[in-house]
């Protein structure tokens, strides 16, 4: 209902403002995108005890699937290859800024989409609600302050906080010192619906009645030494008035030197008196060379209207660190790992034995012997808690023209789990198409072949060999009173950077 | 031995014919020998009369040589007199010369052909074209031809644009001033060079002897604004002087990227002469404020420089994974190249996206990344909406019942699971509910296990959010 206000609110304003007759200017990306992927799971299943025949020590149905059986039932049960389900998702993404309207510093920005499954059912999470609104505010700024009024996000410390309400922001010290204040009623965390809706509850969990409150207020100092941000962060729910999250943040970017930087940020959660993710990372940059080495201490954090958080939850520290040499030109080589442990759980499970540290490394190289060519070579390696993986990567681009890229790619991936019988190995292969026809158009189309095969020693074993295909067009648009083309900047705003 | 000895008396005998060949070419007219016919001509102006007296032919006729080129006195010889205007950029008159010496000096001037024409102390008919040195000395200019100021060059040179005989590739051949290879020629010293005459003379004569303003923009973005620039008449052989722009040594500074706004809010005026406005928006997103001191591309001014989007050296290789507290502390830094969207295409993903943050085949790989928690997935999915949606279709959930036998890598999984959760609390929530975990861990029913562990403050907690604890104590929590 809210969502469905807000649209109109911001439609008729939007309106409103166009019928003044100023010289309104806009900026609009449309985008569209299509893909098609398939998903294939297990089905649970039971069979009668009795039923059941012992090969080599095991339990196993007449047609071979290993079940398993406790003490005293009368059923056993066992996962069967599930039914391969193909989703065909289509989005369509609309996002724009309308300002010149009448009013000098008055904008209005929305960020919405339109998505929907071709296929047989909505098997790919978020095609549902067809219609999403990011953002969708009313902006009125003055060089001393801004105040939006709408759907927003809210980027901080804490994370993408998406709430309905009005934040206001001031300037001042000559632009050096910015402070934030922000008061709305919430979104999902990761999501632009409310906890309320029902795409949020698949497995009709408690979920709650209100979308909760949320109110920030976040100051930042910039200097040409260094940034520092803190932030603090409240979400209430309004039907009981108890707390949904109570949390604090601090984040800094320190100019050490012109090579050398530091970033570190932490979060606190009040609610809990307990730190939560920290790290810090010390980064050295030179031409031909750079170096970062760090440290990470995550801690998950549930809101508390779930029971998550009295199920003590613990967090795991890394110390990580990446080089990235360019020894000659075009050729660049990277590597970097990290080595985690988790905190102590002060769990007694004789029983099972559960991994609590592991590592990850990655090793790669792109070299580019002229502008048309560019090779990639990626090997990734991790081992750790629940699985681990390997794979290595490889693609070769070539780009015909100026404006028309073209990669070819293929990889392998082992993949042992260390709860389940179910190690993967994919084989893939694939070409991706991207062709700027103009400085406004752009059209991209990739077909990948993958060959999976999941290794059980036991029938539950399946192929899931599919293709999987994409195609993306998008288009910038805008306008101003001089007419001008949009920056290149903007234009190339989904480009990887050179 | 022999054999190379002769080879080299060979190599050493064409060198010296090569060199005699030069200076005889050097003393000797190609079209007139002069010393030849020294004797015959004890005058210059015998023969160019125009030399001396306005309004006169400068060469003989073809007519004055056939008088003994015959063919039957002295072999015939083919002469045409020049009858197209010089190439040339001296705006320098015989007659006119003439007539001003014996103005200013009188009749009885030293001042003759020869003290032009022939080097000091050479025979009379030893002529060449103009001795340079020889013209600066009467001149009363004792620098070097390239070396003189500004005003001297107007004396004997026209305009490059004025100069309309002169063809493109002896412009090319020009020769460069030494104050040209000065190492701050390029950036500051023709600056100054050409607006020293101030506003009363805008352009130095010494630039546009050899430039126009074609020149100039071939760097300059700003020649509409420049005064020196636009005194220059537009001439497009200018341009067979090659202008390289590049890039000043301040550009090379490693944190020039991230420097360089603070440097163009104290002297945008500096970076004007090469940036337009669309240098800006080559990388900012949103035009900076210090770009409204700069001009928009258009006619009559130079490309100037063409920026590439590059990354920033913060950005190093595993940026894209630990942005978070730069992105954070210094959200105002990435709003300079970042809009919001690109920000959303990845923190609020799109279900028909192919790749972006993941590499293709995450998908087979994520229960490694997810488990750990390379990252935080929830940053950008919902755990609920997102992970336990897809588990669900894929018969990965406990659909309210606990049933033996997902987890059959480990056997006893069920009754030892404590470690594996509480390690990675946010991956068992993709596929269970509260209710799930409550069959046991209630404290009014089931096996009324106590999840509660390191670090659990029940009263904190009671304070914060009693519900939470009503979910599994009812009302009648502890």
């Amino acid at each position: 209902m809210t969502l469905r206000a807000g649209c109109l609110a911001l439609l008729s304003l939007s309106s409103a403002m166009v019928a003044t007759g100023h010289a309104q200017q806009y900026r609009l990306r449309l985008d569209s995108r299509f893909q098609s992927v398939s998903f294939r799971g297990v089905a649970l299943d039971s069979v009668p005890a009795a039923a059941t025949v012992l090969v080599g020590g095991s339990r196993q149905t007449a047609d071979g699937f290993a079940v398993s059986c406790l003490t005293g039932d009368t059923f056993c049960f066992f996962f069967r290859p599930g039914a391969i389900q193909t989703a065909r998702p289509s989005v369509t993404s609309v996002a724009g800024t309308l300002w010149g309207l009448g009013v000098p510093g008055l904008s209005v920005r929305g960020d919405a989409r339109v998505a929907m499954d071709l296929g047989d059912a909505e098997v790919l999470p978020g095609t549902n609600p067809a219609v999403q609104l990011l953002e969708g505010y009313v902006e009125y700024a003055t060089d001393r302050w801004t105040g939006r009024l709408g759907r927003q996000v809210y980027t901080s410390r804490l994370g993408f906080t998406g709430f309905d309400g009005a934040r206001f922001t001031a300037r001042m010290v000559n632009r050096q010192v910015e402070v934030d204040g922000y008061l709305g009623w919430g979104l999902a965390r990761g999501s632009a619906l409310p906890v309320t809706s029902a795409a949020l509850n698949p497995l009709d969990d408690f979920q709650p009645h209100q979308r909760q409150l949320v109110a920030g207020l976040g100051a930042g100092w910039n200097h040409r030494f260094g940034d520092l941000r803190l932030e603090y962060q409240r979400e209430v729910d309004p039907q009981s008035s108890y707390f949904v999250s109570d949390r604090a943040a601090a984040a800094t970017s320190i100019r050490l030197s012109s090579r050398l930087s530091l970033n570190a940020g932490a979060e606190y959660d009040l609610a809990m008196a307990r730190w939560g993710t920290t790290d810090a990372t010390l980064r050295f940059f030179q031409r031909t060379w750079s170096a970062t080495a760090g440290f990470t201490r995550y801690r998950p954090h549930f809101e508390l209207w779930t029971i998550w958080g009295a199920f003590s939850p613990v967090g795991y520290s890394a110390v990580n660190g990446s080089v990235s040499v360019s020894p000659v030109a075009g050729l660049s080589v990277r590597a970097r790992g990290s080595r985690f442990w988790f905190e102590d759980t002060e769990t007694d499970t004789p029983l099972v034995t559960v991994e609590d540290r592991g590592w990850r490394v990655n090793v790669g190289a792109t070299y580019s012997p002229s502008e048309s060519f560019s090779f990639n070579l990626d090997h990734d390696t991790e081992f750790g808690p629940g699985a681990s993986s390997a794979s290595i990567d490889g693609g070769v681009t070539y780009l015909p023209a100026r404006d028309l890229s073209l990669t070819l790619h293929a990889g392998r991936l082992r993949r042992p789990l260390e709860f389940r019988f179910n190690d993967a190995t994919l084989r893939m292969f694939g070409l991706d198409a991207d062709w700027r026809f103009s400085d406004r158009w752009r059209a991209s189309a990739s077909a990948s072949r993958f060959m999976e095969k999941r290794d059980r020693p036991d029938a539950s074993a399946f192929d899931w060999n599919q293709t999987r295909l994409s195609v993306q067009l998008s288009v910038m648009l805008g306008s101003d009173a001089g007419h001008q083309s949009l920056p290149p900047a903007v234009r190339s705003t989904d480009r990887p950077a050179k | 031995m022999t054999r190379i000895l002769k080879v080299v008396a060979l190599v050493l005998g064409l060198l010296c014919l090569a060199a005699a060949g030069q200076v005889l070419a050097r003393l000797r007219d190609p079209d007139f020998d002069h010393l030849k016919h020294q004797r015959l001509f004890p005058q210059c102006q015998s023969c160019h009369v125009g030399a001396v007296t306005p309004g006169f032919a400068i060469y003989p006729t073809a007519e004055s040589c056939t008088a003994c080129h015959d063919g039957q006195i002295e072999k015939k010889v083919a002469w045409e007199p020049r009858s197209a205007p010089l190439a040339t950029n001296l705006k320098f008159s015989h007659g006119q010369h003439a007539t001003e010496v014996v103005a200013r000096a009188g009749r009885d001037s030293t001042v003759q052909c020869i003290s032009c024409h022939t080097r000091n102390n050479a025979p009379r008919m030893e002529v060449q074209h103009a001795v340079v040195r020889q013209c600066l000395d009467c001149h009363g200019q004792s620098q070097s031809h390239l070396a003189l100021a500004d005003s001297a060059c107007s004396t004997c040179h026209l305009t490059l644009a004025e100069a309309t005989t002169l063809p493109v590739e002896r412009v090319a051949a020009f020769p460069v001033p030494e104050s040209h290879r000065q190492p701050e020629f390029v950036l500051k010293g023709h600056g100054r060079m050409a607006n020293a005459g101030g506003s009363r003379s805008p352009v130095p004569s010494s630039c546009a002897t050899c430039h126009a303003r074609d020149f100039c923009t071939e760097c300059h973005v700003d020649a509409l604004e420049q005064r020196a620039i636009q005194a220059l008449a537009v001439d497009a052989r200018s341009l067979a002087h090659p202008a390289k722009l590049a890039a000043p040594p301040s550009h090379d500074r490693h944190d020039f990227i991230v420097r360089h706004g603070a440097d163009a809010k104290q002297d945008a005026m500096t970076c004007r002469t090469c940036h337009t406005r669309e240098s800006c928006t080559a990388c900012h997103a949103v035009e900076p404020r210090a770009a409204t001191a700069l001009a928009r591309a258009g006619v009559g001014r130079g490309a100037g420089a063409q920026i590439v989007r590059k990354r920033p050296a913060t950005h190093v290789a595993d940026f894209k994974e630990n942005h978070k507290s730069l992105a954070t502390a210094s959200p105002r830094t990435c709003t300079a190249c970042h809009t919001r969207t690109e920000c959303l295409d990845c923190h609020r993903p799109n279900a028909a996206s192919v790749g972006g943050y993941h590499p293709a085949g995450f998908l087979t790989r994520h229960p490694a990344a997810a488990y750990a928690r390379e990252a935080s997935c929830a940053d950008c999915h919902s755990t609920t909406g997102f992970c336990a949606a897809c588990h669900q279709q894929s018969g990965l959930v406990a659909e309210r019942t606990l049933r033996p036998g997902f987890h059959d890598a480990k056997k006893f999984f069920l009754i030892g699971h404590g470690q594996a959760a509480r390690q990675s609390l946010e991956t068992c929530v993709g596929c269970h509910t509260e209710r799930d975990c409550l069959t046991c861990h209630s404290a009014q029913g089931g096996r009324r296990f106590n999840p509660h562990g390191p670090g659990f403050d029940a009263d904190r907690l009671k304070r914060k959010n009693p519900e939470m604890c009503t979910a599994c104590h009812g009302v009648a929590i502890p």
